[in-house]
């Protein structure tokens, strides 16, 4: 049981690892052309005199109607290697034409690798076995797919992805800050570890749902762990070894691109006090950007990814407010610490 | 020993190389003869070739998502499958569990 969930793992982080680049493309084009197009008022952004826009605008559209075939196909293709592709992509798309969304995309990857498992175990004569690859797997898996999705899970999980999408939107604010707090939480937890990836892929299929708010919960808790860690060796270098305040520089510029993993070395050498720190400041973040409304349109976080959010000022706030908390907390938490021994190096 | 190695990880632009990174220096420290090969968001680099792999006594996979390119290890009998996290964590921990 646990070795077939870690397989599930794997199978879905496979998929999703091939999405990631073209929730970046079609996100930030779109939101590019979005922000750059003279509004209409009650009918939201005008293109009819702005081509290039149009462009960027259809552009990012082609590569957001991809993601979902793309996310299957490569689900599959964690399974069961190249046979796993067509079927894949044909669920996916499939799942995409239904409304079924990223959800609809995961089950029909799944699906498509365990059809493929299973055709592969009829019994076919030696002659025939040539044409396995090329004929019998992607007509086979694919119909079975397909018909799965058509008949039986399509609809079910369009429902369910339109009610999660609805009770998205009319959250209240509180259980907005509630989300923000669990969100940014978990993305400072392990720094860019399973836990992390979770809250982050839930982002990041919303980016492609229409709803960039999540994001950018996220967006501001990946960079307040390392942005804080770094700025408590600036405030109070005499609480740091030169080794630290070396990871904190580096730190800080892993926190302006966006990568959690900056935080690593002070949450290897000291996981008691510094996990909790920036879990802290993670969830300060990310619930005060949830109350902001602040958007994030690429699946990415940090500083770079400001010519795409929404709300930027509130973002910034989060980010600081986080930042700051994370910096001042740990300088107090490690006062006493100066004689503790060092973790063991490379 | 001669050890190969393969990292990788879902968004592939940290983890999968810092991995790499550690498990080399641990390897080289302890006087291993080691290649890792990272298979992160640019795909596949410094490949193992077939010569690398004639030659290897034991494969490291530290990884978060499958493995493009498993075939091409049929001849090694030795696999070690370790989360990739531990490779960054604690490198001397992946070099314990290797079998002898």
């Amino acid at each position: 049981m646990r070795e077939s969930l870690r397989h599930l793992k794997l199978y879905l982080l496979s998929g999703v690892s091939y999405v990631i680049p073209f929730v970046a493309c079609g996100g930030i084009l779109i939101a590019t052309a979005i922000a750059l197009a003279p509004m209409k008022v009650g009918t939201g952004p005008d293109f009819t005199n702005a081509p290039f826009l149009k462009l960027l605008m259809d552009i990012g559209t082609a590569a957001f109607s991809l993601v979902v075939p793309v996310l299957a196909g490569y689900i599959a293709f964690g399974m069961v290697d190249r046979p796993g592709l067509v079927p894949g992509f044909v669920g996916g798309f499939v799942a995409s034409a239904l409304g079924a969304g990223f959800l609809g995309g995961i089950v029909a990857g799944l699906l498509a690798g365990w059809s493929v498992m299973l055709v592969k175990k009829i019994p076919i004569p030696r002659v025939l076995r040539p044409i396995l690859p090329i004929l019998i797997i992607p007509v086979l898996s694919s119909l079975a797919v397909g018909s799965v999705l058509y008949f039986l899970l399509g609809n079910p999980i369009k429902e369910l992805m339109t009610y999660l999408a609805q009770s998205l939107r009319t959250l209240g604010s509180g259980n907005q800050v509630l989300l923000g707090i669990l969100l940014g939480a978990m993305i400072a937890f392990d720094m860019g570890g399973p836990v992390n990836k979770t809250a982050f892929f839930f982002g990041v299929a919303m980016i492609r749902e229409g709803n960039p708010t999540v994001m950018g919960a996220c967006a501001a808790a990946i960079c307040i762990p390392p942005l804080g860690l770094g700025l408590a060796t600036l405030l109070a270098p005499k609480h740091w070894s030169d080794r630290e305040r070396e990871s904190g520089l580096a730190a800080l510029a892993m926190g302006v691109i966006g990568i959690t993993e900056g935080a690593i070395p002070f949450a290897a050498a000291d996981p008691f006090r510094v996990i909790p720190t920036i879990m802290g400041g993670g969830a300060l973040g990310a619930a005060i950007a949830m109350l902001g409304h602040v958007g994030d349109h690429a699946p990415h976080g940090g500083l770079v990814v400001i010519p795409v959010v929404d709300h930027l000022l509130w973002y910034l706030v989060a980010i600081a407010a986080g930042t700051l908390s994370v910096a001042l907390t740990i300088n107090l938490l490690t006062h006493r610490r100066k004689s503790a021994p060092q973790a063991e190096t490379v | 020993m001669k050890i190969l190695a393969i990292t990788a990880c879902p968004t592939g632009i940290a983890h999968t190389y810092m991995a790499a990174e550690n498990l080399e220096r641990m390897g080289k420290k302890l006087g291993h003869d080691i290649k890792v090969e990272t298979q992160g968001a640019m795909g596949i680099e410094n490949e193992l070739t077939e010569k690398d792999i004639a030659g290897a006594d034991i494969l490291i996979i530290a990884s978060e998502v499958s493995v493009q390119g498993r075939e091409r290890f049929q001849s090694i009998s030795k696999v070690l499958e370790v989360p990739v996290q531990l490779a960054i964590k604690n490198p001397a921990e992946v070099f314990n569990r290797l079998p002898h």
